[in-house]
């Protein structure tokens, strides 16, 4: 069976939301020591998220359709 | 010192203080008829009376103007007066309301600024009532027309240039003349333009007048400033394009316009912008130099302080920020060429030069690039076209606001001039790793910067100049100079691995832009390919110069935890960027990708991730290894690391059976392919559909029955390693099974297929059935095999060959009841899960549109022309003289000397032609190698033991010609694994120097070693090949060198032994490509074609070669460009005769046959 299909604005942003999801959580321990820095006020909190979501640019429409619109796993795992 | 008395004696001192403005409120009385309107306003001499008439009619006018205003009367009241106070006659001197002018007149002469300032207070809020209402429009025009009037007009400039302290006086005169300028649609708008001397006067002057206190200007009482902005914006909207330029070329107006901006109350600041951008902006009838003259780099500058304007209450929900209307204004202002600010430029070539000068095509071919007189001039500084932007954009702080670096991006997608002249000029920041929001910032900023698109053509035009851009200029486009080497590495190298994840994605992006940059070199339609050519190979250089060394990412890589899988894919994406774009770079690396990839597929084969896109994300990882893999050539598929149970190949299999559903596996199911073809698990025929039956029985059967594919992964790495270890036992196995099922079964078996690994399974059966414990993996192949046999039917394998071998299967599965034995081999299996891309009819169509590539070329075999074949076959000359080496080397440090290339350069002179030059080198060598024996170098023994020994070597034949270029390039390749005590070759090296004291002339070092013995480490064959490859070519120069290659020896003349190793069948398409660079350089030495030809039959092994190459049409056609060129070479006669007429039959020289 096909997977389902996700229109492209859709699967950009389910992609960008993993890829947040995914950078937060290998990088939790860095954020939150930027967070306590001096430097971090006004502007860096949306400089900080934009700045790890840049990295989608890396993937191709193709890729990211490919990583989240992988399903579940079928029942039969060993 | 005397005392000071004051001047006079009538206290006129008194009179030099500044005497204290008393402001006294005016006196009023409220209106009820046009009579006593007429007698408030009736002219007096007393400033007293004239004040309370004035007052009295503002306040009326207030009254009027105020929304509330429901008195019937009043209109009435005001219109009698208006046709009272009006000429008789109305031509141009007439003056309306004259009582009015001349109270201003009196007031003027005496002096008196309540008066001076009532005047034109009640005239705005007139004028203002008055263009509110059709009717009373003739009224109004009749007042402006007068206030144009001379006498009016030396009023108007006086009250505006009164004293700065007197704003009462100036800011209600502005608000009149605003009055005036819109009136009516701007009807008087050009002669009071006209009229500008009086108008405009001390405008810039009044813009300086500002608000003055700590809390926000009351928007009730405007400052002059806000007054005169609002003026200004007026007349900007009202004035014609002609006007306009003129009033914009006013630099004191312009400039007093933004001063203060930043201070500016909110809605001043939204007005004035959006003032500009609709009157200046984007108004198409004004020229771009009249915008230019507006928006100078001080005007952006100051507009950008608004990137933190501070006043700005907290707006209204959806009305953008002042930062907001203020990024938008700049963006539109910087990057729409019709705004004046932004010009055309030539993308990667600077303003003055010109990218299609005529260069002598000699001159190119002798200098290169250097021909080129402004190749190397761009380096520390780059002149720009767009000079405004260029000087605005060091204001901004792109590292600290997310819109500034918006807009500098902006700017630089539009004017990528500006990219290199930019970072050459804010050197001050630097891109040293720290963990704050400011690095975060500046690494976003360069992440975007690098990720913009190289200009059409690198000159935004529709071809490609004729020469190419300034390399300087192509690299800092591609790693911006904070981007250096230093800084790079040391982020990747940093414990924090944000950081090191930044600098990775950065250095993905760049090597992605060098990628489409060398493409863009390369591009077919280059006039001035060598030129083009070198540029490119500079360009690499530089590149290789700023990023970090592979050895530093492959450390970064190996340092990232195991579950970060966004951070691995990326490093490992790096890497196989680096091996397809810089391969050269990375192959030096030595870098064993197998651990990794072992460790890869042991994560998703133990199925650790939970989320399915964490596995899709690591197989991206695990592609990226793969490919990594089919780079390098030491990878070993069969061969379980102790951490493992299976080999890499049965686990890629494993991986891909157990996929979670949905995850695409194209990529990896090729390679499992291509490795199951070259190591013969499966016939290398292109009809053959490869493993899909394999895989298929594997998911089929782990639908049905989970655990008994768990059951077989042992016994299936054990076929496949066996398999793969002696593939000529099992084709041979299986011919005999064919031949023995042509006994029984009569003909039709001359071309059944099946696969080799069948009959490893059918010889491994017997063992797993005599084991007790193995019970359970027996049943599993109980259901295994039949699957797997019936859809090798499937797919296209002989069936009845099938059935004989499951015969002989069937015999030692558990199958007491011999229900398997009755079932035979099931029919009509269908492939369901594997959508495979190899299907039958995909290769079968690849070959044949292959053969139809070859039958298009004419009769005649595909063969690259001589320029492309040149290109990409020609290597340069690894020796050449280079004289100046004799004296360079002694200033130099013995690290500079042996790692920069000056021992080699010395090395080379050996080859000279000139007995001079060589006994010189040879006394050089000798000093060099004392001054290394008494330094600190590491390695000092070895190099000293390799020097003296060459020259020991040389001694005596120094004066009779050049020593042999074989010795001196194995020299100075040896010298290299010397400096390297990792290197494979450098235990091969040091026995090789402690053998003896001198070498045989005649003789290859090292050739023996390399082809005949073990490498000392694991997979290091082909890379200690590539060594000898690079060595011999580098040694094989000239007529002499030749008569090496082809003297016969014990184990077979040298050119020999390389053609045989060609023909290994696991040695990739770089190395075989090294062998053709080899031949390629033999055609160039006079005699070498003719030698190639009749004594290693050079020609029927190329054409044998190029028969092999069934899917890669490129690489036939390099062998199909060779032949010719051995033929166009080669003696010809002397060929035709050998052959007996068989060679150069045609003008290719393809044999006959």
């Amino acid at each position: 069976m096909a997977p389902p299909q996700k229109p492209d604005q859709e699967v950009t942003a389910a992609f960008t939301a993993y890829y947040l999801q995914r950078a937060t959580t290998e990088f939790a321990e860095d954020l939150d020591k930027v967070r306590a820095a001096d430097d971090f006020k006004n502007d860096a909190l949306q400089i900080l998220v934009s700045a790890l979501q840049q990295g989608t640019a890396m993937f191709t429409p193709e890729e990211q359709k490919r990583i989240v619109t992988s399903a579940a796993r079928p029942a039969g795992k060993p | 010192m005397g005392k000071r008395f004051s001047r006079g004696p009538d206290g006129a001192a008194a009179s030099r203080k500044r005497q204290k403005v008393v402001h006294e409120a005016p006196t009023s009385e409220e209106i009820h008829a046009s009579r006593q309107l007429q007698q408030l306003l009736a002219f007096s001499q007393d400033p007293v009376r004239a004040r309370h008439g004035l007052q009295s009619f503002k306040l009326f006018l207030d009254e009027l103007l105020s929304p509330a205003s429901n008195d019937a009367d009043r209109p009435r009241i005001l219109r009698d007066y208006l046709q009272f106070a009006r000429p008789a006659d109305d031509d141009e001197n007439a003056v309306y309301l004259p009582d009015l002018m001349q109270a201003w007149s009196y007031a003027g002469q005496t002096n008196n600024d309540n008066v001076m300032s009532a005047v034109p207070v009640v005239l705005a809020l007139l004028l203002k009532l008055l263009s509110q209402s059709l009717d009373t429009v003739p009224y109004g025009l009749g007042i402006c027309r007068t206030l144009l009037q001379k006498r009016q007009q030396e009023l108007i400039a006086r009250n505006l240039s009164a004293d700065k302290g007197k704003a009462f006086i100036i800011s209600p005169t502005l608000r009149m003349l605003k009055e005036a300028v819109s009136f009516d649609g701007g009807a008087i708008a050009r002669p009071m333009f006209r009229a500008r001397a009086s108008m405009l006067k001390s405008l810039a002057r009044n813009m300086g007048i500002v608000h003055i206190g700590d809390e926000a200007e009351d928007t009730k009482r405007p400052s002059a400033r806000t007054n005169a902005i609002l003026f200004f914006l007026s007349a900007l909207k009202f004035l014609h394009p002609e006007a306009k330029k003129e009033l914009l070329s006013q630099r004191d107006i312009v400039s007093a316009l933004t001063r203060d901006v930043k201070q500016d109350p909110p809605y001043l600041v939204r007005e004035l912008l959006e003032g500009l951008r609709s009157h200046v902006l984007l108004d198409d009838k004004l020229q771009r130099e009249a915008k230019a003259s507006l928006l100078n780099a001080s005007t952006l500058t100051r507009l950008s302080a608004l990137y933190q304007y501070r006043l700005d209450t907290a707006a209204a929900e959806g009305v953008p920020s002042i930062a907001d209307v203020a990024h938008e204004f700049l963006l539109t202002a910087c990057t729409n060429p019709a705004c004046g600010v932004l010009r055309q430029d030539s993308g990667f070539y600077p303003r003055e030069i010109d990218p299609n000068a005529a260069v002598p095509t000699t001159e190119l071919e002798e200098l290169g690039l250097e021909a080129i007189t402004w190749t190397n001039k761009f380096k520390t500084e780059v002149p720009v076209r767009n000079y405004t932007l260029s000087n605005f954009l060091p204001n901004l702080r792109p590292w600290s606001s997310l819109k500034q670096s918006e807009l500098i991006t902006s700017i630089f997608k539009v004017a990528p001039e500006l990219v290199a002249s930019y970072f050459l000029t804010n050197k001050s920041f630097t891109f040293e790793p720290k963990l704050s929001a400011t690095w975060i910032g500046y690494a976003a900023f360069l992440f975007n910067t690098v990720t913009l698109p190289i200009p059409d053509y690198f000159c935004r035009a529709t071809a490609f100049p004729e020469l190419p851009p300034p390399t300087s200029i192509v690299i800092d486009n591609i790693l911006p100079l904070p981007l250096n080497q230093k800084a790079l590495s040391r982020s990747l190298a940093n414990k924090s691995n944000m950081i090191s994840f930044f600098a990775t994605r950065i250095l993905v992006v760049a090597i992605e832009k060098l990628d489409a940059a060398i493409k863009m070199h390369q591009d077919p339609s280059h006039s001035n390919r060598t030129a083009w050519a070198e540029a490119a190979r500079r360009l690499v250089d530089e590149f290789c110069q700023r990023s970090p060394g592979i050895k530093e990412m492959i450390n970064s890589y190996r340092s990232i935890p195991g579950g970060d899988v966004l951070h691995r894919e990326a490093a490992s994406r790096l890497l196989r960027l680096c091996y397809e774009v810089l391969p050269q770079v990375a192959l030096m690396a030595k870098f064993d990708v197998s651990p990794f990839l072992e460790t890869s597929l042991g994560r998703l084969s133990k199925q650790e991730l939970d989320d399915p896109r964490d596995f899709a994300l690591s197989l991206k990882e695990l592609e990226n290894l793969l490919a990594i893999a089919g780079y390098s050539p030491g990878m070993r598929w069969f061969a379980a690391l102790e951490a493992l149970s299976l080999s890499p190949f049965t686990l890629l299999l494993k991986v891909c059976v157990d996929a979670p559903h949905g995850v695409a596996l194209e990529t990896i199911r090729e390679v499992l392919n291509f490795v199951a073809v070259e190591q013969q698990l499966v016939p290398a025929d292109n009809k053959h559909p490869g493993l899909i039956a394999l895989l298929e029985a594997l998911q089929s059967l782990r639908q049905s029955h989970p655990d008994s594919v768990t059951q077989l992964w042992p016994f299936l790495d054990n076929c496949l390693t066996r398999c793969s270890n002696t593939p000529v036992k099992y084709v041979e196995k299986l011919q005999e099974t064919i031949q023995e099922a042509a006994e029984t079964a009569g003909q039709g078996f001359s071309t059944a297929v099946a696969s080799p690994v069948a009959m490893a399974m059918l010889e491994q059966l017997p063992f797993v059935a005599a084991k007790e414990r193995e019970q359970a993996t027996l049943k599993a192949l109980g259901r295994f095999l039949p699957k797997f046999l019936g859809f090798s039917a499937t797919a296209g394998e002989s069936r009845p060959l099938l059935s004989l071998i499951f015969s002989k299967m069937v015999i030692h599965l558990a199958d007491s009841k011999g229900k398997l034995a009755k079932a035979g081999v099931p029919e009509g299996l269908e492939i369901k899960h594997s959508p495979w891309p190899l299907t039958p009819e995909a290769p079968a169509r690849k070959a044949k549109a292959s053969s139809a590539a070859r039958q298009e070329g004419g009769n005649s075999e595909p063969g690259m022309d001589a320029e492309t074949l040149t290109n990409t076959l020609h290597m340069p000359d690894g020796l050449e003289a280079d004289n100046s080496a004799l004296v360079k080397w002694s200033s130099k440090t013995v690290d500079e000397l042996v790692d920069e290339g000056y021992l080699t350069s010395l090395i080379a002179l050996l080859v000279s032609e000139h007995a001079s030059i060589r006994k010189e080198a040879l006394v050089n060598i000798l000093k060099a190698a004392a001054k290394i024996k008494q330094s600190e170098y590491e390695e000092k023994e070895q190099v000293w033991l390799l020097l003296s020994e060459l020259a020991e070597t040389a001694r005596d034949k120094v004066n009779d010609g050049p020593l042999p270029s074989t010795i001196a390039s194995f020299a100075c390749h040896a010298l290299h694994v010397l400096r390297d005590p990792l290197s494979s070759l450098y235990s091969k090296v040091n026995n090789f120097l402690t053998r003896g004291p001198f070498w045989t002339l005649d003789r290859l070092p090292l050739v023996d070693e390399v082809l005949l013995e073990e490498p000392v480490v694991g997979d290091a064959y082909y890379a200690q090949v590539n060594w000898l490859l690079e060595y011999l070519m580098d040694g094989l120069r000239t007529q002499h060198d030749l008569e090496l290659f082809h003297k016969k020896r014990a184990r077979g003349p040298v050119f020999e032994r390389i053609l045989a190793l060609a023909a290994n069948p696991y040695m990739r398409l770089p190395l075989r490509t090294q062998v053709l660079r080899l031949l390629y350089r033999a055609t160039g030495i006079e005699g070498g074609s003719t030698t190639l030809t009749t004594r290693f039959g050079i020609v029927n092994w190329l054409e044998a070669r190029q028969a092999g190459c069934t899917d890669d049409s490129e690489e036939a056609a390099v062998y199909g460009g060779l032949r010719r060129r051995v033929w166009e070479t080669c003696d010809q006669d002397r060929v035709r005769v050998w052959s007996k007429g068989a060679l150069g039959d045609g003008t290719d020289g393809t044999s006959k046959n």
